[in-house]
């Protein structure tokens, strides 16, 4: 299980170096040998600032905002001005001003200090969860598409029951199950969400799973005699990155949306948490005296979701490595 | 040809670019050429030359990411390039039309064949659904299909490639189009479809007088088609000649190349494949001549100088300031260094393997009680047509198909029939390179990464060495040690195949399943890859079952070559017993079908029948044009033999046979 997620991380970094290495703009300078060695065309490095205007322009924008995200998240409680509990500053539901961008809510507390301090919980158990469910997902679904036969059949059918029933309801099964002592419980939150998305995401893996299987590749690796997990991680899984990555960057926008659900419910994260779900749910009824209370963690909470998809788009079309049309 | 021809089209200076990235890149540069009322043009080149591009010029294409940039297409005076839309949609299918590539993707697959063809004809306003209909039946019968009504009423995937290519010539044909531009419209069909594709082309240009611009890379099958031949390299016309010219005496150094790479079948003395050196490479193209870094005659004056397309001779163009001075290389005479006598070893045996696909009435028998013997070190080859079982019995070798019946032992003990069952070693021993080089390597794995996984997987306790071997293996297929860093979209086809094959000859195999390995290679890259087989196999000794539908090339590689019909072997013995009299009926045709330059056509080798479902006869029955009668459908052939090992499986006597052979014919002699 470890060793999978070590793996499928790794796999990303790797992608995410041999990007950056890119070796096909290393010179392959060393002439043959022998005269009837091949030697490879020649081919010109370009300065990491041409590579990073090759890439594609949503990977870059997208890559843009999910560093802001990340700057935010990492820095945010040391330069917010106010606590995420910290009442009396300001008139309540007062709207959008210098220097209370997002206003304030019912409890005077300032929204956008909330919105900073909440950045870290959602990106840690909205996208732990997400990518914990991807991993699971991804394992199940590649080795179930792979195997084929009666094993394929056997777990289809338990994913299908497990997708039929609601994911809200799914997630309070689970939560419920859990026991009261863990409710609110991060932990559970990220295993819950993963619940929640592995089947979903395993059936995208599988249909991706047959289609690769059939690559003349792959049948190189069993003629060789590769186990069935070793075929998955080699040469399934690299190829379905891209299908993956788009999944993954769909789900994780929903995530932070299941996670404040619960919490809404008293299932989840507890108020006074800042967690950009709840802080909807919570001021949902404040629609329309006070905007910008949702507003402000909605509008948060959009642009990780775009800025997600901009960036596993991009990164899907530059690991796609296409044949370009130059050299046809 | 004619004495006052008539041009027809005319195309000058024909600048073309494709959007690459953010700027634009010239892929068909001052192209000049013009074809005349009547005549087939042939246009030849390595893949990436920019002839599909022209071709498609002459039909007014554009799109987005693509520009003319200079230049003009000229037909009876229309400037087809400057034309709006409106005009285009009325000028193609009725005065131009096309043939494209693959009949498969190019037939609507929701619609029936004779609504397709009714639906062009409705476009330009032919007449009403009456008139239509009939038009649509003379063309059937014009193509060779049958006129029948419900032949019209079937869908693509009810016709065979064969048939589905008459389909969409009959589409071009439809309006009496003045110009037919065909692109590779044989490449995908196997050579006896190919040669009776070619045969109604010869057919149709005589009866219907229509010009044709022909593209294609095979020179082979251009000299039995073409009046005239444009070859183009790196987006350049580099030579245009009348084509008995061209095979007779080529100009132009790539020319030369291109006709020393074809593997001939006629003529065995001589070294067939002299490969052209390198790649076209067009990022790195000089100022001067595109081919002067691949040229043997080039001088420092050739990489400086544009060379402009000057006449030399009667009616003939060549792009080379050297044109006069340069002799055609001598054709190096060997003696077949490769062909020794193979050791007596015997490494794989085939004893009556049958397989069969499916249950019930949809049973499809692949194979019935093949048996085939491979020496160590040999090089035994599988000759058939598409379908005739050769790639299932390969299959059945490596274990992914489970034979219903007989044996494969492989160095004397015997195989499991599930590749999950058999050890390691026997695993490692046996080697699969496959057809396509596209889908044969991981598009996300470094060649590095392809090939030491196979070593490591094989050879765990030798780890160490990995590194060294995978640079050794790519200095095996010569490839650079530089290419270890490559992924496979950074490598041309032919590169590719060479991956693959190092993949397989890094695991030190004892047998090399070859699937067709030569045939989606371009014909200079398939000239290189041949020899490097040829290499391996007498530095080796490697032994290789070698599946191929192109007799030139199992003609040069093979030492024994088994004959395969419908699942059945009907001829097998050496290279040399096979490809003379006697032979089975069937190899003769294939013979026959296989287009050799400076050959001209013989007519009449009829129509490819349906042969006879009944299992008890001989297989070939009813496509057999030396068929004796009723026996042949009723009895199962007896094998006859020779001496030597040759066995050909036919009602016919050995001496019959022999009487009734005509291949080779007739070759005129080459000047």
């Amino acid at each position: 299980m470890i060793a999978a997620l070590v793996s499928i991380t790794a796999n990303l970094a790797a992608d995410i170096a041999a990007i950056l290495l890119n070796p096909r703009l290393r010179t392959g300078k060393t002439m043959a040998e022998i005269d009837i060695t091949l030697a490879p065309a020649e081919q010109k490095r370009p300065r990491p600032l041409a590579l990073w205007r090759q890439m594609p322009l949503s990977f870059r924008i997208g890559s843009v905002i999910l560093a802001i995200h990340l700057f935010v998240a990492v820095t945010g409680p040391f330069w917010a001005r106010y606590g995420y509990s910290q009442m009396g500053a300001g008139p309540p539901l007062s709207g959008m001003s210098l220097a209370h961008p997002f206003g304030i809510d019912q409890l005077s507390r300032d929204v956008f200090s909330r919105v900073v301090h909440g950045s870290h919980i959602v990106i840690l158990l909205a996208l732990s969860g997400t990518l914990l469910g991807l991993v699971l997902g991804s394992i199940i679904g590649l080795l179930s598409g792979y195997v084929g036969g009666w094993v394929d059949e056997a777990v289809q059918r338990v994913l299908e029951a497990l997708i039929s029933i609601p994911f809200l309801v799914l997630a309070l099964i689970a939560i419920a199950a859990a026991g009261t002592d863990y409710s609110g419980n991060p932990v559970l939150i990220v295993l819950v969400v993963a619940l929640v998305y592995a089947p979903r995401i395993a059936r995208m893996a599988r249909a991706a799973a047959i289609d690769i299987a059939t690559r003349d590749y792959v049948t190189v690796a069993r003629l060789r005699g590769e186990s069935a997990w070793s075929v998955m991680l080699r040469e399934l899984l690299p190829n379905a990155t891209g299908v993956l990555l788009v999944e993954f960057a769909l789900r994780a926008g929903y995530a932070p949306v299941l996670i404040g659900s619960l919490g809404f419910l008293g299932f989840g994260l507890r108020p006074p948490t800042p967690e950009w779900g709840l802080m909807i749910s919570e001021n949902r009824s404040l629609l329309i005296i006070a905007p910008s209370t949702v507003l402000g963690p909605g509008l948060a909470l959009a642009s990780l979701v775009v800025g997600l998809n901009l960036f596993t788009e991009g990164l899907a079309r530059v690991l796609g490595r296409t044949v370009k049309l130059g050299n046809q | 040809m004619v004495e006052n021809r008539q041009v027809l089209v005319k195309v000058t200076d024909l600048t073309v670019s494709y959007r690459q990235g953010s700027g634009w890149h010239q892929v068909v540069d001052g192209v000049d050429f013009e074809i005349a009322r009547g005549e087939v043009f042939g246009l030849v080149g390595e893949s990436g030359c920019g002839k599909s591009t022209v071709a498609l010029q002459l039909l007014g294409y554009r799109h987005a990411a693509m520009r003319t940039d200079r230049g003009s297409v000229d037909l009876e005076g229309v400037g087809i390039l400057k034309l709006g839309r409106l005009a285009l949609n009325a000028l193609r299918g009725n005065t131009v039309s096309y043939v494209p590539q693959n009949p498969t993707t190019a037939l609507s697959p929701g619609m029936r064949a004779g609504e397709q063809i009714g639906e062009c004809l409705a476009a330009h306003h032919y007449g009403d659904a009456a008139a239509c209909l009939a038009r649509t039946t003379e063309l059937f019968g014009l193509v060779g299909l049958p006129e029948a009504p419900d032949f019209a009423r079937r869908f693509p995937h009810q016709l065979s490639g064969g048939q589905q290519q008459r389909v969409c010539i009959a589409m071009a044909l439809a309006c009496d189009p003045k110009l037919v531009v065909l692109d590779e419209p044989t490449t995908g069909l196997d050579v006896t479809t190919q040669e009776q594709i070619v045969e109604l082309l010869v057919d149709l240009r005589e009866r219907l007088a229509m010009s044709m611009l022909y593209v294609t890379h095979d020179l082979g099958l251009l000299s039995q088609l073409a009046d005239r031949i444009g070859v183009m390299y790196a987006g350049r016309m580099v030579e245009v000649a009348p084509a008995a010219d061209l095979f007779a005496d080529p100009k132009h150094p790539y020319t030369q190349g291109l006709i020393g790479a074809i593997p001939r079948i006629d003529d065995v003395t001589q070294q067939p494949s002299r490969p052209l050196r390198g790649l076209l490479q067009r990022q790195s193209l000089p100022k001067g001549c595109p081919f002067a870094p691949r040229c043997d005659a080039a001088q420092p004056r050739c990489f400086d100088e544009v060379q402009d397309l000057k006449p030399c001779g009667a009616a003939r163009m060549a792009a080379c300031w050297r044109v006069d001075e340069i002799e055609p290389p001598l054709a190096l005479t060997q003696g077949d260094p490769s062909r020794r006598p193979a050791a007596v070893d015997s490494l794989l045996n085939i004893d009556a393997v049958s397989i069969a696909y499916g249950h019930g009435k949809r049973r499809f028998q692949a194979l019935r009680n093949v048996s085939l013997d491979v020496r160590k070190g040999e090089t035994v080859a599988l000759v058939g047509e598409s379908g005739s079982g050769k790639s299932t019995l390969a299959r059945a070798i490596a274990g992914l198909v489970e034979p219903v019946s007989g044996s494969i032992r492989l160095q004397g003990r015997g195989l499991a029939a599930k590749v999950k069952a058999r050890t390691s070693e026997q695993r490692r021993l046996i080697q699969f390179v496959f057809q396509n080089p596209d889908a044969s390597l991981n598009p996300r794995a470094a060649v590095r990464t392809a090939l030491s996984r196979p070593f490591d997987f094989y050879f765990p306790d030798r780890a160490s060495e990995a590194g060294g071997r995978v640079i050794s293996t790519l200095a095996d297929v010569r490839l650079d040690q530089a290419y270890a860093r490559r992924y496979p979209d950074q490598l041309s086809g032919g590169e590719r195949q060479r991956v693959a094959i190092a993949r397989a000859l890094i695991a030190e195999p004892a047998l090399l399943l070859c699937d067709e390995i030569l045939s989606a290679l371009d014909v200079s890259v398939q000239a290189s890859i041949l020899a490097l087989l040829q290499r391996l196999k007498t530095e080796r000794g490697i032994a290789m079952l070698f599946i191929s539908h192109d007799l030139a090339v199992v003609r040069m590689l093979a030492d024994r070559v088994s004959v395969l019909f419908r699942g059945d072997v009907v001829e097998s013995g050496s290279c040399a017993q096979v490809f003379s009299a006697p032979f089975h009926p069937y190899t003769h045709a294939l013979l026959e079908a296989v287009p050799v330059p400076r050959k001209r056509r013989r007519r009449g080798t009829g129509r490819r029948a349906e042969t006879s479902s009944s299992p008890a006869g001989c297989a070939y029955a009813g496509r057999c044009a030396w068929q004796i009668g009723a026996i042949c459908e009723t009895d199962a052939p007896p094998w006859r033999t020779a001496d030597g090992g040759l066995a050909i499986r036919c009602h016919h006597s050995l001496d019959e046979l022999h009487h009734r052979a005509t291949w080779p014919g007739d070759f005129a002699t080459p000047t």
